[in-house]
This record gives C-alpha cells, structure tokens and sequence, in this order.
C-alpha cells in the first residue's frame, strides 16, 4: 500500500480534488442545459405541432352523411327517395389485428377477407378518417356485426341514406346514378370540400348535374378514443343538413307511358312542350339497374356493364345518334321554301327512280308516286321530290341551314355528356376523308341518309321550333331552368304553315305514311323516317324479315298534337325497327294519348280542342 | 448540546426539503397516470416511500467511514449477486434483472451502483498520490470496474451497464487523470463503438435504430418514443393541467408511471412545469457537489460526487429519451418514477450524502 503519509501532501491533493467538484457542476449544468434547449424546441417552437398529433391521437372524426334530396316530377312526385341504409366503416388507425377482423368481417358479409384487408390498408393512407369497408349490408348482418363490436376495435356500423329508386327502371337515364367517389373527383372537390373517400357523388344525368343541391352538407361527430380505440365521449356534434330536393320538368305518368311504349326494345322517346323547352318525358331503352353502383363492384361485373352490346349506359335521348332519315326532309322543304326553289305548286314526276349521270337513286316506292307537289313529297315521303331539291339546293345551303336551326351542336339541356351529332359539309369531308364532295351525296343528304347524324333530342328540338311558329325554344328538365328562347327561325309564317300542311298529311291523307295512326280524339301531325344503316345490302333482300337485326334500318317517327296550337312533340326512335310509319309511329301516338289521358280531359274535350 | 441538537442543527435542511418536493411531485404524476387503470400502484409508492425514508435515515447515522471498511465485503457481494441474478434470475422478456426473494424481488445492478460509488471513493482514498493518474495505475481499477459491468451486461441491462461505466468513470475523472492518458482512452472508446455494435443483442439494435428513425416501426419500439415526444410537446408553455393530459389519461403513453413519467410532467404542466423541475434538480444536485466539495475526507467528498453523476447520468438520459434525444433504455427519473429498488437507492444515496454533510462537524 503505498498510502501517502506525508500529511501536507496529503492536504495538497485533498484541497485540489475537492476543488473539482466545480468540473462536475460545469459537466451537470450542461447536460441540463441540454435538456431546457430541448424542451423549449419541443413544447414552445413545436408545440402546436405535437398539439395537432395529440388531437389526432385523442379525437376520431365521424361524418354523418345528409339526407340526399328527392327528385321529383312537375306535379312533385317522388321519383328517386332516400331510404336508410347501414354501412359498415373502418377507423385504419384504431384497427390492431388487421388479419383477425378481416376474417370476422368476411364470415358476415360472405366475402373475401383479403379484399377487406386490401381495402383497411388501402385506408391507412388516411388513418384517422373513417371509411367504407361495406354498404347497404342487410339488418341481420349490421345485427351480428353489431354484437361482436367489441372484438373488432376500429370497426363501426353507421346509417347513411342511399338512394331509393320507387320506380326501377323509370327515367333511368334523366336520373342518373350515384358511385364511390373516384380519386380524380376527389382531387378535384380539394382537400377542404365535404367529400372523402368512399362516400357517394353523382355521376351521370340529374344525379351529376344537380350533385350540390341534393347533398346537403355533412353533419360531423368529433369523439375522444383512449390507446385501444374505445369510445370515451362525444366531444362536438354537428348535425347534417339535408339535401335540397330538385323538381324535373318530366311527368311521371307520361315517362311511364314513354317506357312501357319503347318496351325493352332499343330506341328512346323524348317528348316535349313546343313552347316552353320543357321535357315531359324522355325514356331510353335498354336501362340498367342504377343501384349496382351504390356499392363497389367487381372488376368482371363491371366489364358486363360496359361491353354490353347493347349499351344499357347511354342516354340514348341525347347520346343517341341516328342518320334522321325522311324527318329530314322537313328541314329541306322548309329551305327549298324559304329560298324560292319551290312554292306549294311546284310539282316533280316521281317514277321511282331519280337519275344523275350514270348513277341511278332510287325512291323507297319503286313503282314512283307520278306527279307530286310538296304537301303529297312530304305526306307520302316521295324520295325523288327530296332527290330533285338535294341536288338544286346543293350541300353548302344544306349543311348552312342545318347548322342553323341547331343540329350539329348540343342543345343547351342542363344534361352532360349530350352528342353534338354531325351535319356534312364539303369542308367537313375534305378534313375528314381528304376526298371531294360528290353531287349524289347531296342528292341523298336531302332524305336525310348519308352522313347526318342527329340525337332525338336535336330532332325534338328542331322540330318543335318549326311546329311552334318558329320559336326554337331551348329543351330543359330541371324545373329550376328558365324558360329560353334560342332563336327565330327565319321562315314566314305561310311558309311555316305550309310545312305544318304537309306534316298534317302525313297522318290525315290517305296516302300518309303514318295513316295508321290517325286517331278520333285528336289532331296529330308528323314525319317518319328510315335511317339506312346498310344502304345497298337491303334492297337486295325481298322480305324485311330476312334482314339480319344489325344491318335493319333505326325507325324513326316525330308528331305533335293538336297540329294548329301544338302542346306536346314526341319523338321516338327504334334502332333497328325497320320502317318508321309501322314501328315507332304508334309509340309516338300512345303517348300523345298518354298526354290527354293524364291531363284528365274527357273525349269531348280533347276532340274539340283538336278541331 | 445534547445529541439531537446537533443533529437538527448541522443537517441540511435544505437538500432534505428539496429530495421532499420532489418525492412530492412524483406522488402526483403517479396518481395521474394510474388512478384510472391501477390505482394501486401508487398506494404502493407511497409504502416504498416510507420504507425508503427509513433506509435514508439508517444510511445517514451510520458513519459514512464505515463503509471504507465494508467496501471490499460490499464488491464481493455485489458481484455474487449479479452472477446469482445471471443463474436464478426471473426471466422476463429475455432478460434475467430480477431476484425474487420470496416477499420482493430486487435488482442487484440497481444496488452495484452505490456499491460501485463506494468502492471507488474507497479506492481513491487508499490510493492517494500527488501525481495525476497515468495508464498504469488505471488498469486495476479498470478491472475492479469491468468485472460488475460486464455482469450487469450479461443480464442484460445496457441502461444500468452503461451508467455504472459513466459513474466510475467521471470519479475517475474527478481523482485525476494524466490528459495524454484521457486522449488516448478517449479515442480508443471511440474506435471501439464498431465492435460493441457487433456484441449488442437484436432487440438492443433495433431500439437504437429506431431512436435514430423513429418512424422504422411506428407501432413497435418506435411507439413508445413517438407518443411520449408527442406527449411531452403538446403540454406547451403551461401545460394541459393537472389531470387533464389526454395522452396520459387515455393511456397513449406506455409505463406512464415508471420510466416515462416525465412525460405526464411535460404534458399536464408544460414547460413551465419542467423547467420548475429542472430547477429542482439542478438545486439538488449542486448542493451535493457542495457538501462533496466541503466534505472533510477525499472518501466522503467522492462520494457525493459520485452520486451527484449517479443522479445527473439518471436525469438526462431519462428525460432525453421521453424527448426522443436518447434511445429507450430503462433508466428511471429519480424521486419521480414509481419503483420500490429505485427509490430505496435514491433515498439511501441522500442518507449517505447528508451524513457526509452532517459529519465534517465532527472530528
């Protein structure tokens, strides 16, 4: 031991360690000074930071959907309600056994636990905002769902309201449906609107279109969880404010009639008041059931929704496009009129067959309807009048005038998604198919073949505007829309008159195409029309039965009634129907007799009123 | 005089007044995090308090230099009882700390901390020499030092291991130490840190990955770290008040009561709370060092140094990990967590330290 006896040495060194004792305060007082620096970052610079995390830790957020509001017909009846409906959602953050519920989950919803495991991480993007996992679910599954809450922390049963369509399968399209809310529209409402994913938008027709008005506003439930995600108290409730309701200018029984008129084949039939734009009725056939978008479908179901041959999808009233066939051919009386190629004296000799250079057109009556003036061209539908006027008038008037009165353009309708439709012109066909334009194809644009293409709703519109004394009125649905009148026609009234002669003949004269829908009760007037859909290859063919169903003409018909003040033009459209005057005159008649029926006027009345 | 006179006189009052305000604190906190989901726990505390305070009071009347003469039996034992922990240990999660005695358990490397203090206040005493230490005279000790540390990291408790180093080696320190033998040591400790990596266990690793990235594993070990940060900062300047921390009453934060109780602090009183807390230690602290400072032998004055690093090592590193600056090892907040061995070693060490200060009166 070397123990240092030396006493003053040994105070030496005594005196010096003691002496550092200040070295181990310095050391102290940095460690803390370490620790105030910290804290003061921590819980001043940052603290609303971690304040904001806290909050999220602490308080779930639970949206309660509005009530959606009703949409209506004229005389506000219900066409699709609200009904309450269960759901099933997912708080990502407070689920701990993600495998574990999932399967739980599947055993009640018969489904597959790993596309519920898919759909809680693909949630987790957000893990504080609730989500859907399962909508609509029946009473019995929300029951037992409900009985095994407490296994499943992060899972909860809500109510929402869905959509009630009371009538399925009417007016389909004018309604519209509702769908998840996709990624896009998601990022297109921003970060600060009322949507979040999963819930429900409106994605096509007035479900779309009238989205803000009928959605209300969210009502909110803000609610403190502890560490294992169970409910401790409400902190703030906001209720929801429902949904406006919209009223439609459609009538209820007239769409009713519409449909069961159009049946199941395919076509559409729009019907409307000349005077007022306003659309009574517009039904398209094939519908499809709106309420299979309510919740996610799968991938394969889907698929048969789109490649459906038959398009069940399309609106045909407004996306519908159709050669118009000799619906046309009013349009071309009321030009040829107008620049004084013709008055109603002016007669052509119809042997059938109309000739330029060496290519023969041949008129839909092959024996020829001899000698005709307009009133008959247009009563009987005489193909070689038509012929003669095409190739006088020319394309560029033709094409000019039809841009005029509105065709190759929307209609101003307050519904997405409508097709301009198409009016040829020389200049349109040298873009198109870098070739010139040829005398025939003005010859057969004037019965309204070639390349014409027109919605119903175009057709309605036009058609109405010459009916209704040359107001060209804008078509419109929602109840909400002022009535507009889009322009004058710039036709005289004896020209006008004279069309509505012709258009009377079709269905009074005995040689009308559409005689065979003459009726007692009321005037009507109007036009058939074929739209050609393989020219050539039918005429080929002796009996119309023969025809494949693909390569049949579309049948169109157009009528209004009564002829002098017109209250009410249909137009029905049949794809693949074959001759207008058998197939889609008597739809056209039906609802024009559903009109009166529904306005509870009696035989009398109506005869009188139509005298 | 009579003898209690002079014991009321020289004691420091003070110190004792301060060690109460903490034990104070503590209780509060404790109630806070437990009195929804185990109120029990701190009825418990309360018990360990008691029987603590008469630990302190025996630690204070028996002569300090006692225990020069008790430092070598106490080595011997402490390393029996650390190699008896490695053997009849409970195991709890891959861990052998605990040795139940039937009635308690106690932790044997808790106790190798003062141990450790006195043995080494011992041997600066026996080994005084007017030259500053060189790095022969160091391998001894070195040695002594190793031996419980390797122990304890066998265990294993990197917290404790790692405590027991810094405490010995800030004594060391204090003694003196040639600077060229500082530097050379100094850079070989940093040369070394590589291989000590290698030797760590996989859940040791993971803690201190972790720390470094706490958003590696948000729901495991990174949980504890996340929510006590987030705890600790949401309390602001003047915290969410007294019972009302919704990370602590929702139970967000884990071993809210023992090693993150600094966070209740934080969050339901704010920063003006733990800067009152701070405040309270840094006093504590200083005034050890001064009683090591006037302490009337080498033996006694090391001592209070060594505990004044015991309890500064125990402050920063506990607060640091509640604030995220520091990976999460088990290293308690003196006075304030809950835990019986804990607050016997506190309450033993102020015992020792008043008795150091209460002894230079008399020769």
């Amino acid at each position: 031991m070397d123990y240092v006896n030396s006493n003053i040495a040994g105070q030496q060194v005594e005196e010096e360690i003691k002496g550092r004792g200040k070295y181990l305060t310095v050391f102290v007082c940095v460690l803390f000074g370490i620790l105030v620096l910290r804290l003061l970052n921590m819980q001043i610079f940052k603290g609303s930071f971690y304040e904001e995390q806290a909050r999220n830790n602490r308080l779930r957020i639970i949206s309660t959907p509005a009530q959606r509001g009703k949409i209506l017909d004229r005389n506000m009846e219900v066409l699709a309600d609200s009904r309450p409906a269960y759901n099933v959602m997912v708080i990502p953050e407070d689920i701990r056994n993600v495998k574990d519920i999932a399967r739980k989950l599947a055993l009640i919803l018969n489904s597959d636990p790993r596309e519920i495991m898919d759909k809680i991480k693909q949630a987790k993007q957000r893990p504080f905002s609730p989500m859907y996992i399962a909508r609509d679910i029946s009473f019995t599954q929300m029951a037992s769902i409900e009985s095994q809450l407490y296994t499943m922390p992060g899972i909860s049963i809500d109510i929402t309201n869905e959509r009630d369509y009371l009538t399925r399968g009417l007016a389909t399209h004018v309604l519209g449906f509702l769908g998840e809310i996709s990624r896009k529209e998601l990022d297109k409402a921003g970060e600060e609107s009322d949507y979040s994913p999963g819930d429900l938008i409106g994605k096509s027709g007035v479900e779309l279109i009238c989205e803000g008005e009928l959605r209300g506003l969210k009502g909110r439930r803000a609610y403190e969880v502890d560490a294992l995600g169970r409910k401790v108290r409400v902190v703030e409730e906001t209720a929801p404010v429902s949904g406006r309701d919209v009223r439609l200018t459609i009538d209820k029984s007239l769409e009713l009639i519409a449909k069961q008129a159009l049946g199941d084949r395919p076509g559409a039939v729009v019907a409307m008041v000349p005077a007022t734009g306003e659309i009574l009725a517009m039904a398209s056939s094939p519908v499809y059931d709106p309420t299979v978008f309510l919740s996610p479908m799968s991938p394969e179901s889907w698929r048969s929704i789109i490649g459906d041959p038959m398009h069940p999808l399309e609106n045909r009233a407004i996306r519908g496009l159709y050669a118009p066939g000799s619906t046309f051919k009013v349009l071309i009386a009321s030009l040829a009129l107008r620049e004084k190629f013709i008055d109603t004296k002016t007669r052509v000799f119809c042997p059938g067959k109309y000739e330029l250079g060496n290519t023969e057109f041949r008129c839909w009556r092959r024996e020829g309807h001899g000698s005709v003036d307009l009133i008959t061209a247009m009563a009987v539908s005489c193909d070689v009048y038509f012929y003669s006027l095409g190739e006088r008038l020319g394309i560029d008037r033709m094409s000019t005038f039809a841009k005029e009165v509105g065709l190759g353009r929307h209609t101003g309708i307050e519904l997405k998604d409508e097709s301009t439709g198409l009016v040829p012109s020389v200049e349109w066909k040298r873009k198109r198919f870098k070739q010139p334009w040829h005398r025939g194809e003005s010859v057969i644009t004037a019965t309204g073949q070639g390349f014409t293409l027109v919605t119903p709703l175009q057709l309605a519109k036009v058609m109405s505007g010459i009916v209704n004394g040359g107001r060209v009125m804008t078509p419109r649905i929602l109840a909400s829309t002022p009535e507009r009148l889009e322009m004058n026609l710039n036709l005289s009234k004896e020209e006008l008159d004279t069309i509505k002669q012709g258009l009377r003949a079709v269905v009074d004269s005995d040689f009308g195409t559409a005689r065979g829908i003459k009726d007692r009760m009321f005037s009507i007037g109007g036009k058939t029309g074929t739209a050609e859909v393989a020219r050539g290859y039918i005429s080929k063919l002796p009996d119309s039965s023969d025809i494949p169903f693909k390569f049949r003409d579309h049948a169109w018909f157009f009528g209004f009634s009564p002829v002098e003040n017109p209250e009410i033009l249909v137009v029905a459209v049949l794809e693949h129907g074959g001759h207008g005057a058998s197939i889609a005159a008597p739809i056209v008649r039906d609802v024009i007799r559903g009109y009166y029926y529904s306005k509870g006027l009696s035989y009398e009345q109506v005869r009188q009123d139509n005298q | 005089m009579s003898r209690y006179d002079k014991i009321t006189n020289n004691l420091d009052w003070g110190l004792l007044a301060i060690v109460a305000a903490l034990i104070a604190v503590g209780l509060l906190c404790i109630y806070s995090a437990v009195r929804l989901t185990a109120i029990n726990i701190f009825f418990k505390q309360l018990t360990w308090i008691l029987v603590a305070s008469i630990v302190m009071i025996t630690a204070f009347l028996v002569d300090y230099r006692t225990h020069m003469r008790l430092a070598w039996p106490m080595y011997v034992c402490m390393v029996l009882l650390l190699a008896a922990v490695l053997v009849v240990g409970r195991e709890i999660s891959g861990a052998r700390r605990w040795i139940s005695l039937g009635f308690m358990s106690i932790q044997p490397s808790e106790f190798a901390k003062i141990i450790m203090i006195i043995w080494m206040a011992y041997w600066s005493e026996k080994k005084i020499q007017i030259e500053s230490y060189g790095m022969k005279d160091l391998v001894v000790p070195a040695l002594f030092i190793c031996l419980p540390v390797g122990l304890i990291l066998l265990e294993p408790d990197l917290g404790t291991a790692g405590i027991v180093g810094m405490i010995a080696t800030i004594m060391i320190l204090l003694i003196g130490v040639k600077r060229s033998t500082v530097i050379t040591l100094g850079s070989l400790f940093v040369s070394a840190l590589p291989f000590i990596w290698f030797t760590l266990r996989e859940y040791q690793r993971n803690r201190i990955l972790t720390f470094l990235d706490p958003s590696r594993d948000p729901l495991g070990t990174g949980y504890h770290a996340m929510q006590s940060k987030i705890a600790v900062g949401s309390g602001g300047l003047w915290g969410k008040g007294y019972l009302q921390g919704s990370q602590t009453q929702l139970s967000f934060l884990p071993e809210h009561h023992t090693d993150f109780i600094f966070s209740v602090v934080a969050e339901e009183w704010g920063f003006a709370g733990t800067t009152f807390l701070l405040l309270l230690y840094i006093i504590l602290i200083t005034k050890i060092i001064q009683v090591g400072s006037r302490a009337k032998d080498r033996f006694g004055s090391m001592i209070c140094y060594g505990i004044a690093g015991y309890f500064s090592l125990h402050i920063f590193i506990n607060i640091s990990m509640t604030m995220g600056i520091f990976p999460v090892v088990g290293v308690p907040l003196p006075f304030i967590s809950y835990g019986g061995s804990f607050m016997f070693m506190n309450l033993l060490c102020i015992g020792l330290v008043l008795n150091v200060a209460w002894r230079r009166f008399m020769f």
